[in-house]
């Protein structure tokens, strides 16, 4: 956890994106200069016992400022309760709690001709850094921009198309965007990982969203054999490996255990994880 | 400023240190925390076998605090002892670990092994987990507490802390025995056994049904307990429940605790037990005192 900073950190904008859906732009120079795709942190409004602790965001991406080196970074969140509530009512120049950067990020990937992104719900928010990292338009963590992979698609599954937030963000940033819905309000009706079998398999398969299209994700990867990997998100008091709390049922040689999502994830291998 | 503090036969720097389930085993902690600016620290308990825990979810928010149904996740007192106290030993600061026994015999075996390694400044013996199922709450009965904390005494020669529930009807007779068995200090509150609903689904929201409440909550329920134990027993108090600012620990100092326990703040701001302990010669200076052991227990009461 090198890098590591607690800072209050001054907000710059807090915008909507989608009903319900804001992206929180927050100053935050060192926190930002050594995150990286996939990794998250912990977010608290100050000097508040209610909600007391922190909540986990996925680092959406750092922005630069003008002499192009990072200067904080975006969160996108879903108001979904007590802290995301209050957060949407946040504005410039008002202060968060922020610390991080936190858990394992993406993996680094041999060289790919084709990965695909596959998001549920607010589970497209960590994808937009690792995209441009893939395709080597933004480097992180201080390492130099390399292209990766040739060519990524974000599946993106909402329940209606009003919650859909940053398809143009992905769209810019040059990936094939799959739209579904379960209303079919917006693109393909049904489930994302619906839309996603008929198509051909990609050579690596990275997914985040709920509980339910997870699994099915990780099926469909089994049944394709692609690796998989999978960002989780589970209940949290700290981010920092200390509290015991976030933990997911994982598999080890001589069975399984509890590991604990914040530092030993939050992205596993699919076929590592045992669902309850 | 002299802010070193004496609990029986232990001496720490000063009197901030960080409770046992909220620091994990420190490592954790390393790029957040100078451990050099702590008192102490005392990992996460220990059990003489690896346990999985409780089944997720382990921990819910509640109004200014938290319940906790962890469950004792650990790998064991071997894997501790090989594992984490080769590298906890090596951190400038006094280590205090915190061992749970799930019978009287497994507390002294697990006392008598740690024994022999260095790195190990005192034992905390955690008679009062509220969230192993099977398990019992050893402090709810001071005989137990007494003869544990005896037997303990006899096969290891580390000074002994207790770690108390308040989930009793009376704390002084327990905090009592603990005293007459020998231990050193008492550390004063585990949590407050709560639970938490989500009336929609009619189901308990934590996996374990009930859990452990702490947090700024609890604050106030925690000083009473210090204040209480300490105007009718005599052994040095470790205050711990909900303190997250030196203005709460200057509350628990003058209110008898010789040391104090940070332990849920330490998940919502991970660098306070720093903080704290930056801040508090400045809050002594304030009562004119040169010391931290000259304002323990002074509390001012009506008419006095």
């Amino acid at each position: 956890m090198t890098g590591f900073a607690h800072t209050l950190a001054p907000v710059i904008e807090n915008v909507g994106l989608a009903r319900g859906t804001y992206r929180l732009r927050v100053h935050a120079p060192a926190l930002a200069q050594a995150i990286r795709p996939g990794q998250f942190v912990m977010l608290r409004l100050p000097d508040s016992s209610d909600p007391l602790l922190g909540r986990p965001f996925a680092l959406y991406d750092t922005y630069l400022d003008e002499h192009h080196q990072p200067a904080g970074i975006d969160i996108v969140y879903l108001v979904v309760g007590k802290l995301t509530g209050l957060l949407a009512h946040v504005h410039s120049g008002d202060r968060v709690a922020l610390w991080g950067p936190l858990g394992n990020g993406f993996p680094a990937l041999p060289a790919l001709e084709h990965l695909a992104l596959v998001a549920g719900g607010i589970g497209q928010t960590p994808f937009l850094a690792y995209l441009r990292e893939l395709l080597g338009t933004r480097g992180y963590g201080g390492d130099a921009p390399r292209r990766r992979v040739d060519r990524v698609s974000l599946y993106y599954g909402v329940r209606t198309q009003e919650l859909a937030a940053g398809i143009e963000d992905f769209r810019t940033a040059g990936a094939t965007v799959h739209l579904a819905s379960d209303d079919g309000s917006l693109g393909f009706k049904g489930f994302v990982t619906q839309l996603l079998a008929q198509h051909d398999a990609p050579q690596h398969l990275v997914g985040c969203g709920p509980e339910p299209m997870l699994k099915a994700l990780a099926n469909l990867a089994q049944r394709w054999t692609v690796p998989c990997h999978l960002s989780l998100e589970t209940p949290m008091a700290c981010g920092l490996g200390i509290c015991f709390s976030c933990v997911t049922r994982v598999r080890t040689a001589d069975g399984w255990d509890y590991k604990r999502v914040c530092v030993e994830g939050p992205i596993f291998e699919a076929a590592q994880l045992i669902w309850e | 400023m002299d802010l070193s503090v004496t609990l029986g036969r232990l001496t720490l720097r000063n009197p901030i240190l960080v409770a046992s389930g909220t620091f994990g085993y420190a490592r954790e902690m390393a790029s957040v925390v100078d451990f050099a600016r702590l008192g102490g620290i005392i990992p996460k308990t220990v059990t003489s076998q690896p346990r999985q825990g409780n089944p997720p979810p382990r921990t819910v928010e509640t109004a200014s605090g938290m319940l906790n149904a962890i469950g004792l996740d650990n790998d064991g007192l071997t894997h501790f002892l090989h594992h984490h106290l080769p590298y906890l030993r090596t951190l400038p600061t006094a280590i205090i670990v915190n061992i749970a026994g799930k019978t009287e015999d497994e507390f002294v075996h697990m006392a008598e092994q740690l024994a022999p390694h260095e790195g190990a400044a005192a034992v905390e013996l955690n008679l009062s987990c509220p969230n192993v199922s099977g398990g019992v709450d050893f402090a709810i009965d001071p005989i137990v507490t007494r003869r544990v904390v005896q037997r303990v005494r006899q096969v290891c020669p580390l000074p002994v802390l207790a770690k108390l529930t308040p989930n009793v009807t009376n704390l002084v007779p327990i905090a009592a025995a603990a005293a007459e068995a020998g231990a050193d200090a008492v550390s004063l509150v585990n949590t407050f056994v709560g639970m938490a609903i989500d009336w929609r689904r009619r189901r308990p929201i934590l996996g374990n049904i009930t859990g452990g409440l702490s947090g700024p909550a609890i604050k106030p329920l925690a000083l009473r307990a210090v204040w209480q134990v300490a105007r009718q027993v005599a052994i040095p108090i470790l205050g711990v429940g909900g303190i997250a600012t030196s203005d709460d620990v200057m509350e628990f100092l003058l209110a008898g605790a010789s040391a104090v326990q940070l332990g849920t703040v330490n998940f919502y701001d991970p660098t306070a037990c720093q903080r704290v302990a930056e801040e508090l010669p400045r809050c002594l200076e304030h009562l004119g005192a040169a010391s931290v052991r000259e304002v323990v227990g002074t509390l001012r009461l009506p008419g006095s």
